[in-house]
């Protein structure tokens, strides 16, 4: 027994000891979307500052905002959309941001600007990315389809298509192609979305966050609803013209994710100097060319090489997942009667 | 009693005080945003009761019951050859050679070979069998198929260390007095193995009961099961009194369940 308390104490010094004697640097603490920033980007970053970046990252807001709201995360900055901004500044959770300590803030698109109704003095969030929530289909299997959410009518492609398993994406398609507003508070158009999304749910094979885009490349679902950054990664090269994007004419959901430094942070001037770095209009044309999207970042423009999967103008029918307030309660019913 | 004093810090420390968490989450007010306030209310309670949950769990039950019993149907013939065979320990490495890879990874791999465009549908057409394809996946039925592959080792090992143990005589004896095969099946072998068959049950049927990722990525629209329930109320629907009334009913389900189980499987034993 003897021996067992002794190896037992030296294993405990050892790590220690290497935990002390390990030279620190400074650490920056990212929670994020998946695949979502270029790994050079991070990497000039470290390399300029001296620092290490520790990347971690979530499939969706709700999962995102549980683990911070159930404390002790230790992120120093996330990128929620702009619904979630909104509830984590009621919350208290994010800190108020002092603009001068970003200049490159500046090059942001004035049109984006205007549109963070969740944060309209940007105090608390800097927009990082926005697109669209689309569908995709792949024309190998799929030759004739309207750019209409009357898609998920079609009874020829029942058990081949797949939505989001996100309550407010997939209601406020349903919401849209009835003509309402994807933030409506009346009742009786939930009901009505309810019921439509009750019929799509006849010919879909699944609500699916998770795997939907690997299932669209690799022959699994023809017409899949969500991302188009997630799928564009997978698709080999060459095939790209296989894979048809997009934003259906009643229009749809639009996105805005932000930058937002927690309230807890512990490294804030790396924070600040981090979101700066991602506004720099080189790493910005990087991070654009990377996920297919256009960039809110006017400077960068000058700098892309690629052609984005869509480009702002065409969001235009498109509409903000806003916070609801309580009235979430009327979704959440609605889509408990749908997925139960 | 000393040599079980880490396993008892062990089991307070990960398991006892975050279920007794969750146990007062399960009776507090919720606040619009995720969170708790921390007043006594019914309310995570009372919002189960609806048809939805009751189907929900009705489907959780059956699902874990019928894949528990598929499981062991399996692991029995599969450990008494085992137990019995020359080369023990080769075959054991191989019962456990599938936890080399990842759990998720091993889901996927369904998909690859059973999916609508899988292996298997690939195969079918190009023999002409099938047109376009046959959707095994995407219900029920697939999600028990993936929970019987993923728990069949945990039911397989308790067996044969039960069976193992077994001498040999037993069986010549009972042939010898005229006792038919079948009869020494369940007359001899069954009784004697009763712990280890109970433990197999234990082990299968309750991660079966909490299964999470499985129904979420073969499972189809009507096949969500009590863990994606419980992960929608913490995440989308932020509400985390509902949650943790989920859990505690959960828990207290299979731990009943389990009680019951061991209990009446002892008295047998006993007469």
């Amino acid at each position: 027994m003897k021996k067992f308390w002794i190896t037992l104490i030296l294993v405990v010094i050892v790590i220690i000891v290497t935990i002390v004697a390990i030279p620190k640097k400074k650490v920056l603490y990212i929670y994020n979307w998946e695949e979502y920033i270029p790994q050079e980007v991070i990497e000039s970053f470290e390399k300029e500052y001296n620092c290490t970046v520790v990347y971690d990252s979530f499939a969706s807001n709700e999962e995102m905002y549980a683990k911070i709201k159930a404390g002790g995360s230790g992120y120093d900055i996330v990128f929620p959309s702009g619904d979630h901004v909104s509830i984590m500044k009621k919350e208290g959770m994010l800190l108020k941001l002092d603009l001068s300590k970003i200049p490159n803030f500046k090059y942001l698109d004035e049109n984006v600007l205007n549109k963070t109704t969740y944060d309209p003095n940007h105090e608390y969030s800097v927009p990082y990315m926005l697109g669209s929530t689309g569908i995709c289909v792949n024309k190998k299997y799929v030759k004739d389809y309207k750019h209409s959410w009357s898609i998920y009518e079609d009874e020829r492609l029942k058990g081949h298509m797949t939505l989001l398993d996100d309550m407010r994406e997939v209601l406020g398609g349903a919401l849209k192609y009835l003509g309402y507003s994807v933030n409506t508070t009346n009742p009786d158009e939930i009901e009505q979305a309810k019921n439509l999304v009750l019929k799509w749910k006849q010919n879909i094979v699944k609500f699916d966050a998770s795997s939907y885009a690997n299932g669209i490349v690799n022959g699994e679902y023809w017409v899949v609803h969500g991302y188009a950054e997630d799928i564009f990664q997978r698709v080999p090269e060459g095939e790209e013209e296989n894979y048809d994007f997009f934003i259906p004419e009643e229009g749809g959901t639009l996105w805005i994710d932000n930058m937002v430094i927690l309230k807890d942070a512990k490294h804030v001037d790396l924070a600040y100097k981090f979101i700066n770095h991602i506004l720099d209009p080189k790493n910005a044309a990087l991070i654009a060319d990377f996920l297919g999207l256009p960039s809110p970042n006017v400077e960068a423009r000058k700098y892309i090489t690629t052609e984005p999967i869509y480009t702002i103008e065409e969001l235009k029918n498109c509409e903000f997942i806003e916070d609801v307030g309580e009235y979430i309660d009327l979704y959440n019913k609605a889509w408990q009667e749908i997925i139960m | 009693m000393k040599y079980i004093t880490a396993y008892t810090l062990w089991l307070v420390v990960f398991f006892v005080i975050p279920l007794i968490i969750i146990l007062s989450f399960s009776f507090l007010e919720k606040t619009p945003y995720g969170g708790v306030n921390f007043s006594f209310s019914l309310e995570g309670y009372k919002s189960l009761l609806t048809i939805g949950y009751l189907r929900i769990l009705w489907r959780t039950v059956w699902i874990s019951i019928i894949s528990t019993f598929i499981t062991i149907i399996f692991a029995l013939p599969t450990a008494y050859y085992i137990a019995k065979s020359k080369f023990k320990n080769f075959l054991l490495l191989l019962v456990v050679i599938p936890f080399w890879t990842n759990s998720l990874i091993r889901i996927y791999a369904w998909i690859f070979v059973l999916g609508n465009n899988g292996i298997i549908n690939q195969f079918l057409k190009l023999i002409g069998l099938v047109d376009s394809h046959i959707q095994f996946l995407y219900n029920p039925w697939a999600v028990i198929l993936v929970i019987v592959y993923t728990y069949l080792p945990y039911a397989i090992i308790p067996l044969y260390a039960a069976i193992e143990r077994l001498d040999n005589s037993i069986f010549e004896a009972a042939l010898d007095l005229g006792c038919s095969k079948r009869k020494a099946f369940f007359k001899v072998l069954i009784p004697n193995i009763k712990a280890g068959l109970v433990a197999s049950i234990i082990f299968v049927l309750i991660p079966a009961m909490g299964s999470y990722a499985i129904p979420d990525l073969v499972g189809g629209v009507n096949s969500k099961m009590i863990g994606n329930e419980i992960a929608r109320q913490l995440t989308t629907a932020k509400n985390w009194p509902a949650a943790s009334a989920i859990s505690s009913i959960l828990t207290l389900i299979t731990l009943l369940g389990v009680i019951i189980f061991v209990k009446s499987s002892k008295k047998e034993v006993l007469n």
